[in-house]
């Protein structure tokens, strides 16, 4: 299978504190992984590195066999789980911005899913409430026909009626041409999406495998081996 | 590089008119003074006075915004939406470095016909007999000047970048920057203008040619080698940019 995203020996460091250490991850296109791992476990950081908003300190990343740049940014979709926009936007700003940026973003789409998601185009970004900005961050990155689309936690702060919304917007988004990586420590909700998962702990994959294998040999849901391997 | 451009200035359109409105609304009224009290010189030279004191704070204010352009993306988290689109570091830097280009064009319009119409308010005699004294290449001088600011505002560009780039992982990343930056200006000073200054100051001593064609023609390489300066900080900037970021 053709992978749209490898490292090897990918590590990151910021100041004496290791956020990845010497990962190797093979994401294969057509799938959708689930990152895994408590807060501070290197999610992000990896997330970042794949997004071209960080540098490792060693090792290599590619995506769609190339080292992140100007083409990678132009096939990835990434969703940080900040507040990134520009505080003056109006939705309808945003999604002119990405209109203007990204080749492969769907206006249309774009509407359709802001729709769904209950928010008005007129609105200021910066009036939107916390769960709000998420679904508005989640219909701007899933609007993309990107190759790859990473999400960092974006069920955080969103309440459970729109958690539904947004995985009905995340299976929607999905087809065999797209990857999903979603990093998340909220796995009930996502559990049901995943092909793969890898547990992140302190910066180290500490296991991975098919959702479906695990779940058959462990004889328990993804939940609860995360619990399980997490509290131990 | 347009669209790049466009966002620039839509984040900050409204500071933009106001800045300008104010500037140009000042400009009027300190000239509105000069005109119903005719041949009063000392009316009309404060006035100008206080028109070049409000020109010199917008001009500060241009300069200050020129340098958060990029310490905003960098340090705040629009930097995520701004190092995420499929544009390179040399497009982006650019497209910060085109709008205070424009902005400093556009004061430097305002200043110069506002300078002209208060010029026009003065005793005609006294100017004529001042300026005629002066060995000043006007020219020149301007373009050193813009030249100057904008390799001012590149140097502090190349520092701030530096804190979230080669010093992303050192302690005190901020202070370093700071420090590279006046090293830079010293090391500049002492090794790059300093021999050509002292050149040219050879040449009037010694061969006390002090002709407007040698004034002209040192302006203009004072000019190109600020260029060359540029050049240089905004490739290192945008390479950086590039390629080493870490936000």
């Amino acid at each position: 299978m053709d992978n749209i995203l490898r490292s090897r020996q990918l590590s990151k460091h910021f100041f004496q504190k290791k956020a990845l250490e010497k990962v190797d991850i093979n994401i294969e296109k057509g799938k959708i992984y689930g990152i895994l791992g408590p807060n501070g476990g290197g999610k992000s950081t990896l997330l970042k590195l794949a997004a071209g908003l960080l540098k490792p300190s060693s090792g290599e990343i590619w995506i769609d066999e190339k080292k992140p740049g100007v083409y990678t940014k132009s096939i990835v979709s990434y969703l940080p789980e900040s507040n990134y926009f520009y505080k003056w936007m109006r939705i309808r700003d945003a999604l002119a911005f990405f209109k203007d940026f990204y080749r492969d973003f769907d206006i249309e789409k774009a509407r359709e899913n802001l729709v769904f998601m209950k928010l008005d185009e007129m609105e200021k970004i910066s009036s939107l409430s916390k769960g709000m900005l998420g679904r508005l961050k989640l219909t701007l990155a899933l609007s993309r026909n990107a190759h790859l689309f990473l999400l960092d936690e974006p069920l955080n702060g969103i309440d459970p009626v729109s958690r539904e919304k947004i995985i009905a917007s995340i299976l929607n988004a999905f087809n065999k041409k797209s990857t999903i990586v979603i990093c998340s420590h909220l796995i009930y909700y996502i559990e049901k999406l995943l092909d793969y998962i890898f547990f992140l702990s302190e910066g180290q994959i500490i296991l991975q495998g098919n959702a479906e294998e695990l779940r058959n040999k462990k004889t328990m849901s993804i939940d609860q081996l995360y619990q399980e391997v997490f509290q131990s | 590089m347009m669209s790049l451009l466009k966002y620039e200035i839509y984040r900050r359109w409204k500071w933009l008119v106001i800045r300008y409105a104010a500037l140009i609304t000042l400009g009027v009224i300190f000239y509105n003074r000069t005109v119903v009290a005719p041949m009063q010189y000392e009316i009309a030279a404060a006035s100008m006075g206080k028109f070049i004191l409000v020109s010199i704070v917008v001009f500060v204010i241009i300069i200050v915004e020129g340098i958060n352009m990029l310490k905003e993306d960098l340090f705040e988290q629009s930097g995520y939406l701004t190092f995420t689109i499929p544009r390179s570091g040399k497009s982006i830097l650019f497209s910060k470095i085109s709008l205070l280009f424009l902005q400093l064009t556009f004061w430097t319009i305002i200043c110069f016909q506002f300078g002209k119409m208060f010029f026009s308010k003065l005793p005609l005699k006294e100017i004529s007999q001042i300026t005629s004294q002066i060995d000043f290449p006007f020219f020149p001088s301007i373009l050193f000047i813009m030249t100057a600011f904008f390799n001012f505002v590149l140097m502090v560009h190349f520092s701030i970048t530096l804190t979230k780039t080669l010093l992303y992982n050192k302690k005190y990343s901020g202070i370093i920057s700071v420090g590279i930056f006046f090293l830079l200006a010293y090391l500049i000073e002492k090794f790059y203008y300093g021999p050509f200054a002292s050149q040219i100051q050879h040449v009037y001593i010694e061969i006390n040619n002090t002709s407007d064609m040698s004034m002209l023609s040192a302006g203009y390489t004072s000019v190109f080698m600020n260029v060359i300066l540029s050049v240089i900080f905004f490739s290192a900037t945008a390479y950086l940019l590039e390629n080493k970021i870490n936000i």
